[in-house]
């Protein structure tokens, strides 16, 4: 019964781990190739929410269908912000980086704000359970988990099979070397970016598969720290790192959780969150390079 | 005693050897040029000196300590002082407060407050010849000037041992030899052994150092006084790709050399 | 000679500035409650200068200094009011574990994070706020998610109508001090060893390096002072104006988006910059909230990006290059 229950479990944070890590690889992504690190991540993240949220309640799209469109979303935001600001950034100071993002997390917030109000909001996509055996899934959650893996495994085909991934790749390597070969370097910073915002864009319409309640536009800042602490433990560079550390990070967290529950006189939910964040200044302290990558 | 000693010192990056098992000495007051071409570990070998990346292997000893471990904060107030190939002002600071910070952290470090430092940060300016910018900031200067703010503030940490980096890249032959000039000035008047790190321009080379080491895939080639070096037929197969035809060699070449000496 | 008391001239116009505030606000009615306002933002500002002005790294955790501030006069004040006698000297008591408190907390995450270059840092600090207010409300310490509420202590250790005017009037005046303080500090390390060796760090770590600094020293000195300020505007303006501190509201980002404003449109890592840029921040805000409440983020969110990537010296930092070689030189900076 015991074994039954630690089995569901297990699976619980390995579903839920796999879409954090979908979520994360997007952050990894524009870090590996720009040395840039999105601090307003979790705001993208909202942002694709928002966009299932809009696409479910008023046009009665069902959310597979919105993780292009969100994506789509996603790069258009993240060619415009490019070119209208990060470009300017690329030889300024590490601060300039960090607080533009930042600061185009909250612009979007506001915005969403602006246009939906700052309610908590949800929607209800009825698909039904599965019983796997020793755990019954909503059926939703197994769609976001495995159109986290499907994602995962399109950006490793792009990156290795393309000739616009190979150019990213080379760019990661050597951008001097890649620009005396001829890539725009800057064709590929851009195109690296904007998918990084695409993703995380996308992320957002399945995580709300996972939970499609408590949409709101702040609702992003709980993520962006789950995020940096699933990137830092799968080596900030590296999309792949980011999905098997989002594993890792959802078994602990479900683990955790459970563990705290049990225990007398501590709130399980904030105790969980306090614990991401030890394990992150664990991680930076002792192998910030990521406790997954070969650095 | 020597001021520096590196042993067997080798530096690895993964797979790639970049310095291989260099042993060398440097004396108190000596000016020796290293040389090598491109890759030959020349930078590596500066940044392991100055404490950027401590060494896979070997021991670095300066004035009688153990530096090898030692972060390169610490070195500096030991006297180890060095100027970079693209200069690295502190650009949004005065050319003042840039060679000023030098005397600060430098070999004074603890005997010079704010006051002591921006005096002998004049003194020092004055010796490069930057009076008339010495209130501009920096990162506004030109190209050479920026070396020459790199120069006084490495002067200005008093430092006993100075690496310098390429400090002739990318000037005429007329500068280079009133570099050449100046930097035998600065070794006598301030009584420091200078590292000059040169990769091709043998002109500063000849003009300039007693002896020389050159470097070929991380490890020293030969350590000879000057003239012996350079002519020294590896040496020269290393530059060339071939070995050399010795007599048009020393002729052309060391003429060269020869004219930019006073 | 001179040259000492030359120093110090920058704090003229700071100290006129604050007057003029001072005498708008207890002249002008109705004029206070903004005041109040602009001092808090100035001194939350000339806090955070002193680390983001002075090294270049971000501290996104910033809040979680003014919330463990606040918490240590709190706690002083809900454990203290029942020994008779103290009377004021619980208050100064709270600031001293206001200072203590975030003297700790600094050195915790200083301890990891000050070993990271930039963009690590700023990761490492992004969850500090939360972090700690997680802890707070997880292992249920100091009331927990509750909070803590302490009006009846307060009135009980100072008597109703003295605690009424700490409230209204004198906390105001106490942020005040802690804002001039704050510049006072910032001028005097400006001057010093630590300023020259901030500029190198700020500039180019590598380089400074070389030159001799030991640039993690520096930054945890940059770092604590600023969370020591940070600690007592929060002690103050927090715990004294509103006796009650509930974790959600004291640890909220909000308050370092505003910090990183205020310090940017001013003018980062100049003395006057953070009064400037508070009082244009507040004084925005302030109307905007009568015209378009909660519209300020919208607004200011662009306004910070197009300032770092137009006017990175902020508002002084233009003010500077416009005085250079003048007599104003010596006022502004």
């Amino acid at each position: 019964m015991i074994l039954e229950q630690l089995a569901g479990n297990l699976i619980q944070g390995l579903v839920l781990g796999a879409v954090y890590g979908m979520a994360t690889m997007g952050l990894s992504l524009i870090f590996g190739v720009l040395k840039v690190v999105n601090v307003g991540h979790g705001a993208f993240i909202m942002v694709g929410a928002f966009v299932t949220l809009w696409l479910f309640n008023t046009l009665g799209i069902n959310p597979i269908l919105a993780v292009p469109v969100a994506f789509a979303i996603g790069m258009g935001l993240g060619f415009i912000f490019y070119y209208t600001t990060m470009q300017r950034l690329i030889k300024a100071p590490e601060l300039a980086t960090l607080l533009a993002t930042f600061s185009l997390g909250i612009l979007l917030e506001e915005l969403i704000k602006l246009i939906f109000g700052s309610e908590f909001r949800g929607y209800n996509w009825v698909v039904g359970k599965i019983n796997i055996g020793v755990t019954v899934f909503p059926m939703a959650k197994l769609y976001a988990c495995i159109g986290s893996a499907l994602i995962a495994v399109l950006l490793y085909l792009w990156f290795n099979k393309t000739r616009a991934g190979s150019a990213v790749r080379s760019v990661v390597e050597d951008s001097e070397g890649a620009r005396v070969c001829g890539i725009n370097v800057g064709g590929a910073y851009a195109l690296s970016f904007s998918l990084g915002i695409g993703l995380t864009v996308a992320s957002g319409v399945l995580l709300t598969m996972f939970i499609p309640v408590g949409i709101n536009p702040y609702m992003g800042g709980g993520y962006t720290l789950k995020a940096f602490v699933i990137a830092v433990l799968g080596g900030l560079s590296s999309p792949y790192g980011a999905f098997f550390g989002g594993l890792v990070f959802g078994l602990i967290e479900n683990g955790s959780y459970t563990i705290f529950a049990l225990l007398p006189g501590v709130e399980p939910f904030a105790l969980t969150r306090f614990l991401s964040f030890v394990i992150l200044l664990a991680i930076l302290l002792i192998k910030p390079t990521g406790i997954l990558s070969r650095k | 005693m020597a001021l520096l000693r590196l042993e067997n010192v080798t530096k690895r990056f993964g797979g790639l050897v970049a310095v291989d098992k260099v042993n060398l000495e440097i004396q108190p007051g000596e000016l020796i040029g290293i040389v090598g071409p491109n890759g030959s570990g020349k930078t590596t070998l500066f940044n392991v000196i100055s404490g950027v990346y401590p060494p896979e292997e070997g021991k670095v000893t300066f004035d009688g300590k153990d530096i090898t471990q030692f972060p390169p904060y610490k070195r500096a107030p030991l006297g180890l002082g060095r100027t970079f190939q693209i200069p690295r002002p502190f650009s949004s600071a005065s050319v003042r407060e840039n060679v000023a910070i030098g005397a600060m952290f430098g070999t004074l470090a603890g005997h010079v407050n704010v006051d002591d430092s921006l005096e002998i940060a004049d003194r020092y300016i004055k010796l490069v010849g930057l009076e008339a910018h010495k209130d501009k900031e920096a990162g506004g200067l030109t190209p050479v000037e920026k070396k020459m703010v790199e120069i006084a503030r490495a002067l200005a940490m008093k430092p006993k041992l100075l690496l310098m980096d390429e400090a002739m890249a990318g000037m005429n032959p007329k500068d280079i030899d009133n570099m050449v000039q100046f930097i035998k000035r600065i070794k006598e008047e301030e009584e420091i052994a200078i590292v000059s790190m040169v990769e091709h321009i043998m002109r500063a080379v000849v003009g300039l150092a007693e002896r020389v080491m050159v470097m070929n895939f991380g490890a020293k080639l030969v350590d000879a006084k000057t003239e012996e070096a350079l002519t020294d037929p590896r040496v020269i197969e290393v530059y060339l790709g071939h070995p050399p035809d010795e007599k048009k060699w020393k002729s052309e070449v060391w003429k060269e050399g020869k004219d930019s000496d006073g | 000679m001179k040259n000492k008391i030359t120093k110090y001239y920058p704090l003229i116009p700071l100290l006129a500035a604050y007057l003029l505030l001072l005498l708008i606000g207890k002249n002008i009615s109705g004029m206070w409650q903004l005041v109040a306002m602009l001092i808090f933002y100035c001194a939350m500002g000339q806090a955070f200068n002193i680390f983001l002005g002075m090294t270049g790294y971000v501290d996104f955790g910033y809040v979680a200094f003014m919330g463990v501030g606040t918490y240590g006069m709190a706690l002083a004040i809900t454990h203290l009011s029942h020994i008779k006698g103290l009377g004021i000297l619980i208050i100064i008591i709270g600031f001293a574990l206001a200072i203590v408190m975030s003297t700790l907390l600094s050195m915790a995450v200083g301890a990891v994070a000050l070993r990271l270059r930039g963009a690590y840092f700023a990761i490492a600090t992004i969850g500090v706020n939360e972090g700690f207010r997680f802890l707070i409300e997880g292992a249920r310490i100091w009331n927990g998610s509750e909070g803590l509420i302490f009006t009846a202590q307060l009135n009980q250790i100072l008597g109703r109508e003295t605690a009424s005017s700490l409230m209204t009037f004198w906390a105001d005046i106490i942020v005040l001090i802690i804002a001039v303080l704050a510049a006072f500090v910032t001028l005097y390390y400006m001057k010093s060893k630590i300023g020259y060796a901030l500029t190198a760090l700020r500039e180019d770590e590598d380089a400074a390096k070389v030159m001799g600094i030991n640039v993690t020293k520096y930054k945890i000195i940059a770092f604590i002072t600023s969370a020591c300020f940070a600690g007592l505007v929060g002690a103050t303006s927090w715990a004294l104006k509103t006796p009650y501190v509930f974790p959600p509201e004291v640890f909220e980002i909000h308050y370092t988006i505003e910090a990183i404003i205020i310090v940017l449109l001013g003018g980062a890592g100049t003395l006057l910059g953070p009064v400037v840029g508070g009082l244009i921040y507040g004084i925005s805000k302030y109307y905007l909230a009568i015209f378009m409440p909660g519209f300020q983020l919208l607004i200011f969110a662009p306004v910070i990006i197009i300032i770092i990537v137009l006017f990175p010296e902020g508002v002084v930092g233009m003010l500077k290059r416009r005085v250079k070689g003048s007599a104003l030189a010596k006022f502004i900076i």
